[in-house]
Order: structure tokens, then sequence, then C-alpha cells
């Protein structure tokens, strides 16, 4: 299927990765990063003439760094789900939603990267990085950028990279529960839970000692050409007792900010009336977390 | 005339390969007579081509073969020691979980993955586990039965670091 590929590249630093791919595309077509290759073999481009590998960059690896986390670009979905970080951060909803994207081969190839680069509006971990205020880190000519995730999105399978290499994730340290309690949860909705999501969603609250809403975040993936921050339902929830009908309004509300699609797994009509039902879910799980906990 | 060289340890054995660079590592092992590894789907999907990487299990149609440069490989034919099924492989034949046998080599391998993490998986987590591996002669009754067998199996005869080693290095002395 490859059998154009003039070149295979395997570096081991990401200033020789860069290099690499520069020099390649002066020599001229069209070429890819790769690292767990479950996008890119299976997109099958025939116009590809170079590819350079990830696999070999130190890039693996999740760790804690100031109050927040870092998470390097060729972890994969199972690193995500074994990491004991992200088992215990955000009630373990990147972590769970690592564990839901696709199947166990997949997960061990597959890496939070190419998730991201990939940016099918279906993607796993938007949802839930959205959530926590995620940023990505961008290596190119010159200094490293970051990126907030809600501005590296630019539409289906187009991100802000352009030509950059993204090497890292950042989540910064979570919103100060000061005397109350912060809970999240991840949604899916596919055939299986290991399919591609029909819908899916994140939701992140803090309320302070009353009961009262302090903070909200809710994301919603596979119902706009890019993962999305429901920002009016997060306003809705701000600054009131967080409790049923609350949470009835802002599910209500975050379906009307959905922008579906239809397609083979789903009508627009049934993803808006599933991002409702999901968004109602995981700020149920948030209550009910919260006062687990209590 | 952009052929690349590869060295991978298959099965215990060092190999050097020589591949292109748009080379599926699904096609080099098939071409180098891996026959137990089979060509499904191609996209990732069905698992039939699974084997396993650094002792995890990856489908190789989704893995281009320069990647594979440097790692451990483990296809079917690795699993048996000589003539010695692995305990899997006698659960799959005792439970009846092999029927026309094209996503069986997956399956055994998934399990064996499996098992290393999670000596005692529950049902729904051996489920999991199979899902991966698509069979379309049945469903998944009997290869469950199979893998909860010999986990207990592998539960019955508590794993000791000097035998292991033992049975490898016969295994090694086997090969050469």
């Amino acid at each position: 299927m490859f059998d154009q590929l003039r070149a295979f590249h395997r570096p081991t630093s990401v200033a020789t990765a860069l290099r690499l791919f520069a020099a390649e595309r002066r020599a001229g077509g069209r070429g890819r990063f790769i690292a767990g290759g479950t996008d890119l073999v299976v997109q099958g481009d025939r116009s590809l003439r170079y590819i350079v590998d990830l696999t070999r960059l130190p890039l693996r690896y999740v760790k804690r760094r100031g109050g927040g986390w870092a998470i390097g670009a060729t972890s994969t979905m199972a690193d995500l789900e074994r990491a004991p970080a992200l088992r215990r951060l955000a009630d373990g909803m990147v972590a769970e939603a690592a564990g839901t994207a696709g199947s166990p081969q997949i997960r061990n190839m597959a890496t939070i990267g190419g998730n991201l680069a990939n940016a099918s509006p279906a993607c796993d971990l938007g949802p839930p990085l959205l959530a926590l205020d995620a940023s990505v880190v961008i290596a190119g000519k010159g200094a490293r950028r970051t990126v907030p995730l809600d501005r590296f999105f630019r539409g289906v399978h187009r991100t802000a990279l352009n030509g950059g290499l993204l090497v890292e994730i950042v989540v910064p340290a979570l919103p100060k529960a000061a005397g109350g309690r912060a809970a999240w949860s991840f949604q899916k909705l596919g055939r299986l839970q290991s399919d591609i999501a029909v819908v899916n969603a994140a939701a992140g609250v803090v309320l302070d000692k009353h009961g009262r809403c302090n903070w909200a975040r809710i994301a919603l993936g596979a119902v706009a050409p890019v993962p999305l921050r429901a920002r009016r339902a997060e306003a809705l929830l701000v600054g009131r007792a967080f409790d049923a009908a609350a949470i009835a309004a802002a599910a209500e509300c975050a379906a009307q900010e959905a922008r579906p699609v239809s397609d083979v797994r789903a009508s627009a009509e049934y993803r808006r009336e599933m991002s409702r039902v999901l968004v109602s879910r995981a700020l149920t799980e948030c209550l009910e977390r919260t006062r687990r906990t209590r | 005339m952009n052929d690349l060289v590869i060295r991978v340890t298959i099965n215990g054995e060092p190999k050097r390969w020589t591949v292109a660079p748009g080379d599926l590592l699904l096609d080099v092992l098939r071409r180098e007579s891996y026959w137990g590894v089979k060509k499904g789907c191609e996209t990732g999907e069905c698992g039939a081509c699974a084997v396993l990487l650094d002792g995890e299990a990856i489908n190789s149609c989704l893995m281009f073969a320069a990647q594979a440069d440097g790692r451990k490989l483990t296809t079917i034919e690795g699993i048996a020691a000589r003539d010695q099924l692995d305990p899997i492989q006698e659960a799959f034949l005792d439970h009846g979980a092999v029927q026309c046998g094209y996503c069986t080599p997956a399956m055994v391998l998934c399990t064996k993955a499996l098992l290393a993490h999670s000596p005692h998986p529950s049902e729904a987590e051996v489920r999991e586990m199979l899902a991966g591996v698509f069979c379309r002669c049945t469903g998944y009754k009997k290869p469950v039965e199979a893998v909860l067998a010999a986990s207990q199996a592998h539960a019955a005869t508590p794993a000791r670091p000097g035998a292991a080693r033992t049975r490898a290095a016969r295994r090694k002395g086997a090969k050469r």
C-alpha cells in the first residue's frame, strides 16, 4: 500500500526529527510524522513519499510538573490507562477515556499525540483534556509554542500544528476546591465501549461547601467539526446550587450548542439528543461523586 | 534502492531482514514464513494479525516493519516450547475454542499478554481483551471459558522465577 515511500526515518531526538522532516520537504513530495500508525496507515495516503517515525523520541512519559501534569506525546493509550498519576487525576477521567480508545492492540499502539494531532471530531481524549484546560506544546522552527487545546483544533483533521511537531500535553493544576469538592466524569456512547464515539462528553465541577457551583467545564466530542466546550451550559451552572434542575438545564443548553452532522453512525438529531443525555449523565456522576466523598 | 536493514528478535531468534520503507510488519512476517500471523481486514479492526511486540499485543497490519527494528517479537510459532504446548493452547483445545482457526493465533497471543499483566482476570476483562480479535465462526463463549481456565492453570502453578528461567533456557538450547 505504501510502495511509493522513498524514505522511513527513525530519529532519536526532536531536533533531528524536525531537521529530517524539513530536509525531506525541501527534496519534494508529501510526508508525515508517525507514532502508533493507527490512523495514518488506515488512511492509506498513497501520495506520501517519506515518513519520520517518532517512537524512538524520549516522549513517552507521564509526570507531575509544578502543580500540574506533563504527558509526552508518544505515550500510548495503554500507558495513560495504567499511569498511577492519571488514575488519580480528575477522578481518573483521562485514564478512563484512554481505556475506551479502541481494542487492546490499538491502545498499545495509538498515542495521545496522534489522537490529538489527527484531530478527529470523535477523538476520545479531546473532551476530557478540554475540560481540564489542557494545552499542547508544539516544537518547530525556533521556540516551542504552547497552544490551549480549544485553539488547537481548527476543523475536521485540521489543527494549529502548521508543520510543527506536537511534543507534550500539559494539564494545569486543578481549580482549588477550597472547603468544597471537585468532581469529574467522562461519558461515551458507541456500539461497544471501545468503538469510535457516536458522542463523547466530559464534565468537571467545583462546588463550595454549600453545594453551590463555583466552576464548571463541559466538553463534547463527535457533535461538531472539533471537540467542543459548551460554554453557555458551563455559565448556566456557575453561581447556583448544583442539583437535578441545574443539571437538566445545563444538559439542554449543551445540546443546543452542539452542531452535529448525520453520518453512517448516527443522525444529527440523535447526536443532539445524546449530547443532552451524556452531559446529563456526566454532571449527575459528578454530583454523586461530590456526595460520596463528603 | 531505498531498502532498510532491520534487526529483530523473533521467537527468541535474532534475525536481519531487508525491507522497503513502505513495508508493513504483517507483510514482512508472512514473507518470512510466519504464516500464523493472519491477514484479515488490514485496517486494524479484526486483530487476526496480532503479534506480541516486547510482550504487548499489537496489530501488525498497522505497523511499518521499519518500526520493529531493535524490538522483540513473538508470533504463535514461538508460543509452544518445542513439542510442549503452552497452557493457553492446551486450554483452547480442551474447551473446543478453536473452530476454523483463523483468529486463534491472535486470541492465544492476546491471552498471553493479558495474563502477563493480569494473572487472574475477571470474565469482563477477558471479554474486553477478546473484543480485539474478531471470531466470525461462532461467538466467544468457548474462548472466554478457555482463557479463564488458562488463568486458573496459571494460578495453580505459582510463578517461580527460577522455573521460568530454566524453561526459557531449555527453549533457547533447543533452537541452537
